[in-house]
C-alpha cells in the first residue's frame, strides 16, 4: 500500500533524483538568459547580407572626420574611418563613431510638431508645417525681421541662411560663437585676408595654448593622426607637442610637455614667450611696440601670473627656436568664448619664428566665394556675434525678432547667459529645425525634423584649423527615418512660396554651384567620397598689430584668483558629443572621472582641496554671481593650482534619459563680456566660490 | 479504538522491518522517475526541432563533393563573414541538378530557378553584448602555432555540422539554439595561458564584450 510516508519518500527521491539531472541547472541558466532578451533590442538579419561601404563626412562631428560607413541591406550599422579621407586619415571621433547609432536615438525628433494653445506640442503634417513655416517667412520679410540662427560650423547651408535672412531684409544671420569666430576677428584685426589655417600634420614641434589639439580643437581626428604617424614606437620621433592648459586632459597626455597654466592665464603665458623669443633674436618689423608691451613680463613675472615654472618658459621658447617647422596654436578648452587677443599673441609668435604660409606652420587659405548670390561671405559671417546680439535684445536695446529660426543649434543649452532664453520667448515666433528634441527645440513655436548629415547631401568647406582648404561632400547612406526631411530643401520651397525666392529649387542644386565655386573637381568625384584639396595660400601683404587690444588684454590679465576662490578650467571631449547631439552612446569607457554616479566631479589637486577645506568625494556647490552648480569633489593632481576642472557638455535638463540629470551644465557659470578693443563676445572665466553642499 | 490504532502501526511497522528494500522502494522510484524526466522527457519539452528549409547534408558537400567549409563560409575582404552563402553562390554548381534526390529537386525548383534566397535557420547566434567576429579566428591566425585544417577549427566551435544535416533545435526559454556556444567554450582558448604569448586573445571581459 503506497501511504503517505511512500508518498514523502518518492518526492524526497524524485528531488535528489533531479539534482542529477539538467532541469535545474540548465533551466535556471536558461531562465537567466531569457531574462537579457530584450524586446526593445533591433535584431539584424545575420544572414549573408549584402555589404556595401560609402564613403562620406562626418557633419555631427566638428571635426569633419571623412567616414566609411557600413551598409548592410542598405542599413547603416557602422561607422569607419576613412584612410584616404583628408579629415580624418583613418581616425575617428567617439562622436563620429556613434553617428550611425544615434540615427536610432530615442530623442530624434520624429514628425512636425507645433505648439498649442495650452502650451502642448500638436503632431502636425509637413504640409501645414510649411504652410506655416511659409506664412512666417512672408511676415517676417514684411517686418524686415528675420533672425536665423546656425549651429552648422562649415556647411554651405549657412549661405542658403544667410541668403534667406537678406532676402527678409534682415542682417540678423548668426552661427554658433567658436573658436573660429575669435580667430577670425584676430585676423581681422591684424588685416590679414583669407582665413587661418594650421598646418599641424607638417610641423615638427607644435605650442598648443588652451587649444586641446588631441582632444577636442579643430580637426582632432586629423590631428590625432598626424600626431601618432609622426611619432612611430620604432622609428625617428618627427613631431613634438607642448600643451599650456590648466587641465591634465589627452592631449597634455600625448604632449611631450605640459604646463599647468592658470585658467584666464593664457595672455600672461604668451607674452612671456614673446619677451623671451624677442630676448634672444631680432623681431620683425612692426613688433617694437609689441617687444615694448612684454618688456616686462620676463619669464619669471609671466611664470608667476600662470602659475607654472619660470624655467617652462624658457624652455618653450628654446624649442620653438631650435624647431625646424614650429607652429603656435591658440584656442579655448570649451572651443567657444575665447577672445581675440591671445590668438592675436599667437599669430605674433608664429609671424617671429618665420611661420607664416610656411609648410608646418600658420597659413592664411584662401576662401570660396558664396554660391547663392545673396549670402554673406566668409569673412561677414564670422563677424556676426550672436551673443552680442543676444545680449543687446535682453537688454532692451534692440527689438526682438519676428521670426527666430535656428539651425541645428542649441544655443539655450551651450550659451553661458540667459538670455538666450528671453530672445526666444520675445520673438513674434520661433522655429527650430532640429535633429533632436533638444532645449532649444522645446522651447520653440515650431519643432522640424532635419534629416541627419546621413540622411541627407550636405557639404564641409574647410573646417575651422585645417591647415589647407578642404572642400567634401556628405552623402545620404540611408533614407531619412521617420519623417525627418533635409533643411535645406524645405527652407528652399517655403522661401519660394513667401515670395523669398533664392535662385535654386533645391539643396543639392545649390550644392553643385558650390563646387562649380569651388572648381578644380568634379561633382561626381566628390560623390565617391573624394575630397577637393588646395595648398594654396592668400599673399600676406602687410600685417599690423594692433596695439591697443594687445595692452587692454595686458593689463586685464587675472593676478591670482580671488581669496577663498577658485579659478574654472573646463574640459571638453568629443566622447561628451555636442549640444545638439548630447552625449554619444558607447562613450561610458571614455567619460572616466568627469562625472560620478549623477553629479558632476570638480576635480582639483590636494593641496587646492586642503586649503578650500574640501576632502574626496564631498559634496559641494560652486557659486559665480547668481549662478551655483552642485559637484562632488575628486582630488586629481593633474589641475592646475587654485584651479577645479569641470567637464562642459552635462547637465542637459530636456534632452532624453540618457542625457537628463547627468552632471551639472558648467556653462551656467560662465557670464559674457564684449572684449576691450575688438568688442567680441567673450566668455569670462569666473572664480568660483565653494560652499559645501 | 486504542488498540486498533496500535495494532496497525505495529502491523506496518512490522512489514518495513521485515522488508527493507519496500522501505526504499518509493524513494528509488522517486529518484528514477525524476531521472528519467529529467534526461528524456525535460530535453524534449525544452527544445523544439525545427526542419531547414531544405534538407541540406555538410557530408555530401564535404566528403562526396570535395569541397571545404571555406568554400562556402569564408570572409570576405573587408574581414565581414559571409556566414550563409546566398542562392547565387549555390548555383555556381547547382546552375542544373546534381542528382535525383527530392531535396536537390526542390532546391532547384524553389530556389536556383527563382532566385529566391534560402531563409536558412541560423544555428549559432551570440547575443548582442557578445562581439564575435570570424576574422580573428581565421586558419591564417590560429596555423601561426597549429597545423588545424579547416575542418578541425571550424569544427571547434561547429562540432555538429560535421554530422550530415544537423539538428536544430531551438530552447523554448532561452531563445537560442542548442548550438550556440556558452562562454566557458570560448574559453578553453581565451583562458588558455599559452594563448597569450602569439595573440590578443586574452580572457579579459571587454575582448568579446563591448
Amino acid at each position: 500500500m503506497f501511504d503517505r510516508r511512500d508518498f514523502l519518500k518518492f518526492i524526497g527521491g524524485g528531488a535528489v533524483g533531479t539534482l542529477a539531472t539538467p532541469v535545474i541547472w540548465q533551466g535556471l541558466d536558461d531562465v537567466s538568459i531569457w531574462t537579457q532578451n530584450w524586446p526593445w533590442i533591433p535584431r539584424i538579419d545575420k544572414g549573408n547580407n549584402k555589404n556595401v561601404y560609402v564613403r562620406t563626412t562626418s557633419k555631427l562631428c566638428p571635426s569633419a572626420a571623412g567616414l566609411r560607413v557600413r551598409l548592410v541591406n542598405g542599413r547603416p550599422v557602422r561607422a569607419l574611418g576613412d584612410v584616404d579621407h583628408p579629415l580624418s586619415r583613418g581616425g575617428l571621433s567617439a562622436l563620429a563613431a556613434a553617428e550611425v547609432q544615434l540615427l536610432y536615438s530615442p530623442a530624434r525628433l520624429r514628425r512636425p510638431l507645433k505648439r498649442s494653445d495650452d502650451g502642448t506640442y500638436v503632431a502636425i503634417s509637413w504640409d501645414e508645417a510649411q504652410s506655416i513655416l511659409t506664412e512666417k517667412l512672408a511676415a517676417a520679410k514684411a517686418q524686415k525681421s528675420l533672425f536665423c540662427l546656425s549651429g552648422d560650423e562649415n556647411g554651405t547651408m549657412n549661405e542658403v541662411l544667410s541668403a534667406l535672412t537678406a532676402r527678409a531684409g534682415s542682417n540678423d544671420f548668426y552661427m554658433m560663437p567658436s573658436d573660429a569666430q575669435s580667430t577670425a576677428a584676430a585676423w581681422r584685426a591684424m588685416g590679414g585676408t583669407g582665413r587661418v589655417g594650421y598646418d599641424f600634420a607638417n610641423s615638427d614641434y607644435v605650442l598648443a595654448v588652451g587649444a586641446g589639439v588631441l582632444e577636442n580643437w579643430g580637426p582632432v581626428v586629423a590631428n590625432r593622426r598626424a600626431w601618432g604617424q609622426a611619432r612611430p614606437a620604432d622609428g625617428k620621433l618627427a613631431m613634438r607637442v607642448a600643451y599650456a592648459g590648466p587641465m591634465q586632459n589627452n592631449t597634455a597626455a600625448g604632449a611631450d610637455l605640459w604646463l599647468p597654466v592658470r585658467p584666464g592665464a593664457d595672455t600672461a603665458f604668451l607674452l612671456g614667450l614673446v619677451h623671451e623669443l624677442a630676448a634672444s633674436g631680432s623681431v620683425p618689423e612692426g613688433f617694437a611696440p609689441l617687444k615694448d608691451l612684454a618688456a616686462k613680463w620676463d619669464a619669471e613675472h609671466a611664470a608667476a601670473v600662470a602659475g607654472i615654472a619660470p624655467a617652462s618658459i624658457v624652455r618653450v621658447a628654446k624649442e620653438l627656436r631650435e624647431a625646424k617647422a614650429p607652429l603656435v596654436i591658440v584656442g579655448s578648452e570649451t572651443g567657444q568664448g575665447c577672445p581675440a587677443a591671445p590668438v592675436i599673441l599667437g599669430i605674433a609668435l608664429n609671424i617671429m619664428l618665420g611661420r607664416l604660409n610656411r609648410d608646418g606652420g600658420m597659413r592664411a587659405l584662401p576662401v570660396a566665394a558664396p554660391a547663392l548670390e545673396q549670402a554673406m561671405s566668409y569673412d561677414r559671417m564670422m563677424q556676426q556675434d550672436f551673443m552680442a546680439a543676444a545680449a543687446a535684445m535682453a537688454a532692451g536695446k534692440r527689438a526682438a525678432p519676428a521670426l527666430f529660426l535656428a539651425y541645428e543649434a542649441n544655443p539655450v543649452y551651450a550659451m553661458p547667459a540667459p538670455g538666450v532664453d528671453k530672445l526666444i520667448e520675445d520673438a513674434g515666433f520661433s522655429v527650430s529645425f532640429s535633429c533632436f528634441l533638444d532645449e532649444t527645440a522645446r522651447r520653440c513655436d515650431l519643432v522640424l525634423p532635419a534629416a541627419m548629415g546621413l540622411e541627407r547631401f550636405d557639404d564641409v568647406v574647410t573646417p575651422y584649423g585645417v591647415g589647407e582648404a578642404v572642400y567634401a561632400l556628405s552623402v545620404p547612406v540611408a533614407r531619412p527615418l521617420f519623417e525627418a526631411r533635409a533643411a535645406g530643401d524645405v527652407l528652399l520651397t517655403c522661401a519660394a512660396n513667401a515670395e523669398m525666392k533664392l535662385g535654386f529649387s533645391s539643396y543639392l542644386n545649390v550644392l553643385r554651384a558650390k563646387v562649380r565655386r569651388i572648381g578644380g573637381v568634379e561633382w561626381e568625384t566628390l560623390l565617391k567620397g573624394e575630397c577637393a584639396v588646395t595648398r594654396r595660400v592668400e599673399p600676406v601683404l602687410e600685417l599690423a598689430l594692433p596695439m591697443q587690444i594687445l595692452k587692454e588684454a595686458a593689463q586685464a590679465v587675472p593676478d591670482k584668483p580671488a581669496k577663498g576662490a577658485l579659478a574654472v578650467a573646463t574640459v571638453t571631449k568629443r566622447a561628451f558629443g555636442t549640444p545638439d547631439s548630447g552625449l554619444p552612446p558607447f562613450a561610458t569607457k571614455l567619460v572616466g572621472k568627469d562625472i560620478a554616479g549623477s553629479a558632476l566631479t570638480a576635480r582639483m589637486n590636494r593641496a587646492t582641496a586642503e586649503k578650500a577645506g574640501l576632502r574626496e568625494g564631498q559634496m559641494i556647490r560652486l557659486s559665480a554671481g547668481k549662478a551655483s552648480i552642485p559637484a562632488k569633489v575628486v582630488l586629481f593632481e593633474g589641475v592646475a593650482q587654485d584651479s577645479v576642472a569641470l567637464a562642459a557638455g552635462f547637465g542637459h535638463t530636456d534632452f532624453d534619459s540618457f542625457n537628463d540629470g547627468k552632471g551639472a551644465n558648467v556653462m551656467r557659470l560662465f557670464s559674457v563680456v564684449e572684449e576691450p578693443g575688438t568688442g567680441l563676445a567673450v566668455w569670462s572665466c569666473p572664480d568660483v566660490t565653494v560652499a559645501k553642499a | 479504538m486504542e488498540d486498533k490504532h496500535n495494532a496497525t502501526r505495529d502491523k506496518v511497522s512490522c512489514d518495513r522491518k521485515a522488508c527493507p528494500v519496500r522501505g526504499v522502494m518509493p524513494f528509488l522510484l522517486g529518484v528514477a522517475v525524476a531521472l528519467v524526466f529529467g534526461w528524456w522527457l525535460f530535453p524534449a519539452l525544452l527544445y523544439s526541432e525545427q526542419e531547414q528549409p531544405v534538407n541540406f547534408n555538410h557530408k555530401t558537400h564535404v566528403a562526396n563533393a570535395g569541397l571545404d567549409c571555406s568554400h562556402c563560409h569564408y570572409l570576405r575582404a573587408d574581414g565581414t563573414f559571409s556566414a550563409f552563402p546566398s542562392t547565387e553562390e549555390c548555383a555556381v554548381c547547382h546552375r542544373v541538378l546534381i542528382g535525383d534526390s527530392k531535396a536537390e529537386r526542390v532546391f532547384w525548383n524553389d530556389y536556383v530557378r527563382t532566385g529566391k534566397q534560402v531563409k536558412w535557420l541560423v544555428y549559432q547566434k551570440q547575443p548582442d553584448n557578445v562581439f564575435f567576429s570570424h576574422a580573428p579566428h581565421s586558419q591564417q591566425n590560429c596555423n601561426n602555432c597549429h597545423t588545424f585544417s579547416t575542418k578541425e577549427l571550424c569544427g571547434f566551435c561547429h562540432p555538429s555540422m560535421a554530422n550530415g544535416t544537423p539538428e536544430y533545435k531551438l530552447n523554448r526559454l532561452s531563445g537560442y539554439t542548442k548550438d550556440t556556444m556558452k562562454m566557458w567554450r570560448c574559453e578553453r582558448c581565451h583562458a588558455n595561458p599559452n594563448h597569450l604569448a602569439g595573440t590578443s586573445a586574452n580572457n579579459a571581459c571587454f575582448v568579446c564584450h563591448k
